[in-house]
């Protein structure tokens, strides 16, 4: 088994009486690409301050690479790439003197060639200030700024918010310019789940707090699917199947998403209420989640591990 | 170098205050000077003192002697002005503050990161206010300026009133560093630094207003670097 790089233990943070994270356990090994998402106020923002210890857990604990979150020595955030929601950086600063800030932490490793090269490429121009930068402007900075250091695991809080798609393309082609890079293992929180399709290999869906999946991409994509029924007369009146997140009934179908369902298990299904045929319909990434996660079905939360 | 790439930084973001306070300082010490010496002579002229009276203990406390009785609130307030501004900017301004989660994760210890601002701000005031004050006391004990110089308490009386300036920011950051409500114990630190500052007033031994300096920039320092390193950001 490779090393695990980002290990949280039932991690919990209360803001007050509010929970913001609940007991979250992940293992995250050594060159993973792992997309971290949820809605707003799910905790993602809060789950990654925890583990790079800017905040306090009220229980259980956080390691990053060997090391516990809340006593992080420099020598460990040396190795730690972060950028920050909303890329807030000394405004005051231009790029060259944010270049200069961001070296004197990194005497041995800051790559020069690497920053400039991703400079040149997001064609930013060195000598502006970060106020006078567009927001995609200052989030490609903030990206160079991580990287250049080579970090051996990177952490990025929601980093394509705001941007548009162009500019979010650009982005992600320079964090794969990282993945590139050989064992290097980053995680990143995002709302847009195109993001987290092109470059992640495993996605960790939190929501309300609360630890929802986590698990391949391609598991993620299989386990979470819509079915469509169609009846000669009409639809059952009650829907008992495991995996029921979502239902919608018209005179003659029934629209039902379904989550950790097999091919078997909906024939069987339909045999037993006897319905004419059925659809498998394939959904996108961003349906799979909307469904996954949608307010209405709380009650029906699905604990799902990793098969 | 990553110290001093921090204080680099956090000395560049107090220049503007800095410059501000000296060219305040410059200007009214300058107008103030001058009406001074003209009426502290007059004073002596008329005889409404005689040498030696301004500095009797009878006449004597802070800011008592005639010269001091003008600058010195000014430079108190200065002080205090610029010690509350940087402790506002460093501590309390969203638009900074919302740095600080790529602030704390610089490879070097949170407590190197706490002290190269104050370090910054003490050199703010050392660049500031001190050569200023250090020229108006060269100016003023010349002998063609004033018929009775004024004694080296003046003088000391001065720094009094910067270290004062120096308590306020400590006080300031300490209530910003506070994420409790401000009307609870957020404004401890800001009621602390007023504390020491009417304390050192109703004093007349420089001693004694050293020592209540040094044991409240003691209290304030230790309760900063505690709640720096224990706080969430």
């Amino acid at each position: 088994m490779s090393e695990i790089v980002l290990e949280t233990k039932a991690l919990t943070k209360y803001y007050g009486d509010s929970l913001a994270v609940d007991h979250l356990d992940l293992k995250i090994p050594r060159g993973c690409i792992c997309g971290f998402v949820g809605r707003n106020g799910a905790g993602k923002t809060t789950a990654i301050k925890l583990m790079l210890g800017l905040l306090q857990p009220t229980a259980g604990s956080s390691r990053l690479l060997g090391c516990d979150s809340s006593r992080l020595p420099p020598a460990i955030r040396q190795r730690i790439g972060y950028v920050t929601e909303g890329h807030r950086l000394f405004r005051w600063m231009s790029i060259a003197g944010l270049e200069k800030f961001q070296r004197a932490f990194f005497p041995n490793q800051w790559d020069d060639k690497f920053f400039a090269d991703m400079i040149e490429y997001f064609d930013l121009p060195k000598k502006k200030k970060i106020k006078h930068l567009s927001n995609g402007q200052r989030a490609q900075v903030s990206l160079a700024l991580a990287l250049a250091p080579n970090p051996e695991l990177l952490i990025m809080d929601d980093p394509t918010l705001g941007l548009d798609a162009a500019i979010r393309r650009q982005f992600l082609e320079g964090m794969i310019g990282l993945i590139m890079r050989e064992g290097r293992t980053v995680l990143f929180s995002s709302h847009i789940l195109g993001d987290v399709e092109r470059v992640s290999e495993r996605i960790v869906v939190i929501d309300k707090g609360v630890l929802r999946a986590y698990c391949s991409l391609e598991q993620f994509q299989e386990a979470v699917r819509k079915v469509i029924f169609t009846f000669a007369d009409s639809v059952p009146n009650e829907v008992n199947i495991d995996g029921l997140l979502h239902c919608k009934r018209t005179e003659k179908q029934l629209e039902l998403t379904l989550v950790g369902i097999d091919d078997e298990q909906i024939a069987e299904w339909a045999r037993s209420v006897r319905a004419e045929n059925y659809d498998i319909v394939k959904m996108n990434l961003e349906d799979q989640f909307i469904e996954f996660t949608a307010p209405a079905n709380q009650k029906r939360l699905f604990k799902w591990e990793e098969r | 170098m990553r110290f001093s790439s921090l204080l680099k930084k956090e000395l560049r973001e107090c220049l503007p205050w800095m410059l501000l306070a000296a060219i305040v300082f410059i200007a009214v010490t300058s107008v103030l000077l001058r009406i001074e010496t003209y009426n502290e002579n007059n004073d002596y002229r008329y005889s409404r003192f005689s040498p030696g009276t301004v500095i009797s203990n009878s006449h004597y406390n802070l800011t008592n002697y005639p010269t001091m009785n003008e600058i010195g609130p000014w430079l108190f307030v200065l002080s205090v002005g610029l010690g509350l501004v940087l402790g506002i900017r460093q501590f309390w301004i969203p638009n900074f503050t919302r740095t600080w989660p790529f602030l704390i994760h610089r490879s070097v210890s949170r407590i190197t990161i706490l002290a190269a601002k104050l370090t910054a701000t003490s050199m703010a005031f050392v660049i500031s206010i001190v050569p200023i004050w250090i020229g108006i006391y060269w100016y003023v004990t010349r002998p063609e300026v004033f018929t009775v110089p004024p004694p080296l308490r003046f003088f000391i009386e001065g720094w009094i009133f910067i270290i004062l300036g120096f308590v306020t920011y400590l006080g300031t950051a300490l209530s910003g560093l506070s994420t409790a409500k401000w009307y609870t114990t957020k404004i401890f630190g800001l009621a602390f630094a007023a504390v020491v500052m009417l304390t050192t007033f109703s004093q007349w031994s420089l001693v004694w207003i050293f020592t209540v300096i040094a044991v409240s920039t003691a209290i304030l320092l230790s309760q900063i670097f505690q709640t720096f390193l224990r706080r969430e950001f």
